[in-house]
């Protein structure tokens, strides 16, 4: 009663913000639809560079798909320390390297490995790359394993992919964003209105307070990742899911969660709206910096990719590519939805004693 | 509108305004309101919220569009791009508890921001008096945040006064200001214009307004008097009489009562303040009149015993050792200036600030932990000094809202919205917003919300800041109706020394420290022929610095 009463009222108040809702529903959809339909990223002159260690036939017909005008004529490197070399100078982006037993375990129908290094600095570029790269190898062979970046999106194809990809990567950079900002400023309106002080003095506990004014706010969030899939997902891009769209459902509410915990450590320092747009920036970047939506996880240094692990973006993105693109079944999903699930306790049990504090 | 320039017949007429008109949409603000300004005149503005008078001062200080025309010296202007040329000349302090302040920028900074905005040159000498005279002196490194309501209303003037304008136009400058202050506030003006400064200033303080050299009396969007305080209050000297009543046809407040038809009692001088009542019977509006029924609620005698409570602010004691015993059905006004520390003790006892040192106990109870205070909160309501409500939200969106959350059901919450609404006369306003509604409805509707889970006792800090004086006299004949029909006790803040009146008891706070604590019959006693405000001077006077 009393939560459905706090649910009833942040709600209220977020439809008499106009200015909001029109902006949060841009969010969603437009915004997405730009994003994937905008940004056009076809491989254009791509500098590629392989090191050949098996020099086989197969070897080289791999090669010689490699042609314009997506790709440069590929350079061949001696060894895999050249070929590091010449993508740290930015003299190639993405570069293959075949070694002795490539084309052995190819032929033998074992699991074959290839390695492929990319430039992590050119991530939208290098990414369609990838995709490209793995569907010429996939004429090649279906037992072909490749990196695990490129087994996610292993399905994709090429010509109409990138806005699929596209237009899910700001989706979640949108959530990210939009669950931040909305949380954080349930709380912070109360401050800058003066109803603080009202707020504590309900009969209340604190801990129903902040969690059914977080709740208003994720329920928002939620309705607004269904319209973005529903209109622009679905509706506009027309992208195929092979999973099931209950696990992305799942995991968008625990990430919310995971965010909310984020949010509410903003809310307990700002003192203003202003103040919590600015925190949010600054939080937002490395979230998503560290998620690999700009750049794929495997191609950061070590140390980042350790601490990629940190950012609950990166299971949220990993998982989707994964429903959407892989169709991976619920035990598959099981360490992202796990990971995600701890990071959420984890997050919100931090701003819930940050915020706290102030109850 | 041909020459911008137009001679004057008198020499010494510093503005004039003519058939000047503001609206807002469909709603009309003011209309044709004509009048003029000498220099060197203080002029006052009264009239009912929303009358009004704002509106008619901010076309004058050129920052809404207006139609009719304004001549300030030589200069004419019809819209408050025209208008550009003489801000220099002119200072506007609006309406609102330091609205114009920055929350986290010291008085200090706040100089200097607006020394810098107005392209002024630092004058060491006339700051610090201005600091000096608004007590402020000693808070400088204070944030703005941190300063008490009438702290940061005496700040905003004092800002408005830096540029040392020709013509300085104050809205409603004293509202929640004590009355040292608002004496000491009336001496700045009077000494500014004494070095040739006009002023035009809307005041919701009658006592203020008769020092006024005119003063024009708004309604309903029209000048409907101008006059010295005398003239007009000659014209109701045939409606006024001694003493309060309760009647369908008749005002009462202050000791006296307003009729129209001849009463029985005997006539008296008026004051000011009836100007608003006979005018308001003119129209045929009539008092409300409270129904409420009578209850039994079970408490103790003692609804609140603080022991000793003190709160400080890093090393600043904010309210020292205050000893406090509040009786059952018992009106206790909490007086004392501006930063004495009222606020801060309310807030002790609402648990909304923690306390440093002391025991408070609510109905017997010794409160300490958490759990005690989630007890606590469905006993008490406040009303916080801003009334504090969801602006998003209408009023009875605001009243569900708070029903709800204090536990009552859907039943229940429409019943006592319905009830309430009706009992203290805002039914007609439940679908609109706050801010679209008058002060003195604001009020009482946050009043009801206080209510609206039957608490024992009710903690009103100001609630009569700002609301106009038949609101007023409304208001504490709602709070005399709670307390005799609900046995409720009141704990009420106000700055209107003339409403301690009302009240059974007052505690006067003074830096911190409790100075007196007394039934108000006991201290007319003691300062005979004395008025209340007078009284209150005395007491702070004699308890000066130990
Ligand atoms: N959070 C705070 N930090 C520092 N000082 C504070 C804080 N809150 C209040 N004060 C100071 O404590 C003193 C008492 O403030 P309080 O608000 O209780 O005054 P008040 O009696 O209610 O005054 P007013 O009549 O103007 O409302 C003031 O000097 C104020 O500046
Ligand atoms: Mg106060």
């Amino acid at each position: 009663m009393k939560m459905s009463a706090i649910l009833k009222k942040e709600f209220l108040v977020f439809f008499r913000n106009i200015g909001l809702v029109v902006f949060i529903l841009y969010a969603f959809t437009l915004d997405i639809y730009i994003a994937g339909k905008g940004i056009k990223v076809t491989p254009r002159n791509v500098p590629i560079g392989y090191v050949n260690e098996a020099d086989n036939l197969i070897v080289n017909k791999i090669i010689s798909s490699f042609h314009k005008p997506e790709f440069k004529k590929p350079k061949m490197f001696l060894s895999e320390k050249a070929l590091k070399e010449a993508i740290y100078n930015k003299k190639i982006m993405v570069g293959i390297v075949f070694d002795k037993e490539f084309v052995k375990n190819l032929l033998s129908k074992k699991e074959a490995k290839l390695q492929v290094l990319v430039d992590a600095t050119a991530a939208a570029q290098a990414e369609v790359t990838l995709i490209y790269l793995q569907n010429i190898l996939m004429k090649f062979g279906n037992n072909l394993k490749l990196p695990a970046t490129i087994d996610i999106i292993k399905l994709f194809n090429p010509n109409s992919n990138t806005k699929w990809f596209m237009s899910l990567s700001e989706l979640m950079s949108n959530i990210t964003m939009l669950g931040l900002v909305l949380i954080a400023v349930v709380f912070v309106r109360e401050k800058e209105n003066g109803t603080w002080d009202i707020m504590l003095l309900m009969p209340v506990r604190g801990s129903l307070i902040i969690f059914s004014k977080i709740l208003s706010q994720v329920l928002i969030l939620m309705v607004g990742i269904t319209i973005s899939i529903g209109l622009i997902v679905f509706g506009a891009f027309d992208t195929p899911i092979n999973g099931n769209l209950f696990y992305f459902y799942l995991i968008s509410f625990l990430f919310a969660f995971a965010i909310g915990g984020i949010a509410l450590v903003i809310a307990s320092v700002s003192k203003s709206v202003l103040e919590v747009g600015h925190l949010t920036i600054v939080i937002m970047l490395p979230l998503i910096f560290l998620s690999g939506a700009w750049t794929p996880i495997s191609s950061m240094s070590p140390f980042i990719q350790y601490l990629s692990y940190l950012s609950p973006l990166r299971y949220y993105i990993e998982a989707t590519q994964d429903i959407f693109f892989r169709g991976s079944s619920f035990m598959d999903l099981l360490p992202y939805l796990g990971a995600e699930l701890l990071m959420a306790l984890v997050l919100f049990y931090i701003g819930y004693k940050k915020i706290g504090r102030l109850f | 509108m041909s020459s911008k320039f137009q001679a004057l017949d008198s020499k010494n007429i510093l503005l004039e305004v003519k058939n000047v008109s503001v609206s807002y949409g469909k709603k009309i603000a003011i209309k044709n309101a004509s009048f003029s300004l000498k220099e060197k005149e203080i002029l006052g503005f009264i009239g009912a919220d929303g009358a009004g008078k704002s509106s008619t001062l901010h076309a004058i200080a050129g920052v809404v569009s207006f139609d009719g025309e304004i001549i300030y010296k030589n200069y004419v202007y019809y819209s408050p791009k025209e208008a550009e040329k003489i801000k220099n000349e002119i200072s506007l302090m609006p309406q609102g508890l330091g609205l114009v302040l920055y929350d986290f920028l010291t008085i200090k900074e706040h100089f200097d921001f607006f020394r810098d905005l107005r392209g002024l040159k630092k004058a060491m000498e006339y700051e610090t008096k201005l600091l000096k005279m608004a007590g402020l002196y000693e808070f400088q490194d204070r944030l703005a945040v941190n300063l008490s309501g009438g702290m940061r209303q005496k700040l905003s003037l004092i800002l408005s006064l830096l540029p040392r304008p020709k013509l300085l136009i104050l809205d409603e400058p004293t509202t929640g200001v004590d009355p040292i202050s608002r004496a000491e506030l009336w001496d700045i003006v009077n000494e500014m214009r004494n070095n040739g400064m006009s002023a035009i200033i809307s005041t919701a303080y009658m006592s203020e307004a008769s020092k006024m050299d005119r003063i024009l009396l708004f309604d309903e969007g029209e000048i409907i008097a101008k006059g010295t305080s005398e003239e007009l209050i000659a014209d109701i000297k045939d409606y006024t009489y001694e003493g309060e009543m309760e009647s369908k046809e008749c005002f009462s407040f202050n000791k006296r009562t307003y009729c129209l038809n001849s009463l029985s009692l005997k006539k008296t001088t008026p004051t000011l303040e009836g100007v608003f009542f006979v005018n308001a019977l003119k129209k045929s509006k009539k008092p409300i009149i409270f129904e409420i029924p009578k209850k039994n609620l079970q408490m103790p005698e003692i609804i609140v015993k603080a022991n000793c409570l003190t709160k400080k602010f890093g090393k600043f004691i904010a309210d020292n050792c205050i000893n406090l015993e509040f009786k059952k059905g018992e009106i206790l006004g909490l007086l004392g200036a501006n930063g004495a520390g009222k606020t801060t003790l309310i807030k002790m006892l609402l648990g909304l600030y923690p306390i440093d040192k002391g025991e408070l106990y609510l109905l017997n109870k010794r409160i300490k932990s958490y759990e005690d205070r989630i007890e606590l909160k469905s006993k008490i309501g406040y009303v916080s000094q801003k009334f504090s409500l969801y602006k998003d939200l209408t009023i009875k969106e605001n009243l569900d809202y708070f029903a709800k959350m204090h536990g009552l059901s859907v039943n229940e919450t429409n019943k006592k919205i319905k009830d309430y609404s009706e009992m203290l006369g805002f039914s007609e306003y439940l679908n609109a917003f706050p801010k679209e509604v008058p002060l003195g409805i604001n009020q009482r509707f946050s009043v009801a919300a206080a209510l609206m889970h039957e608490p024992v006792v009710l903690f009103l800090d100001e609630p009569t800041s700002g609301v106009d004086t038949v609101a007023r006299s409304a208001f504490w004949r709602l709070l005399r109706k709670l307390k005799e029909n609900l046995g409720i006790s009141i704990l009420i803040t106000t700055h209107y020394m003339s409403e301690a009146e009302y009240c059974d008891r007052v505690v006067v706070l003074k830096r911190g420290i409790k100075i007196v604590d007394d039934e108000v019959e006991k201290l007319h006693k003691k300062y005979p022929g004395l008025d209340f405000e007078e009284i209150f001077l005395e007491i702070y006077k004699e308890k000066n610095e130990n």
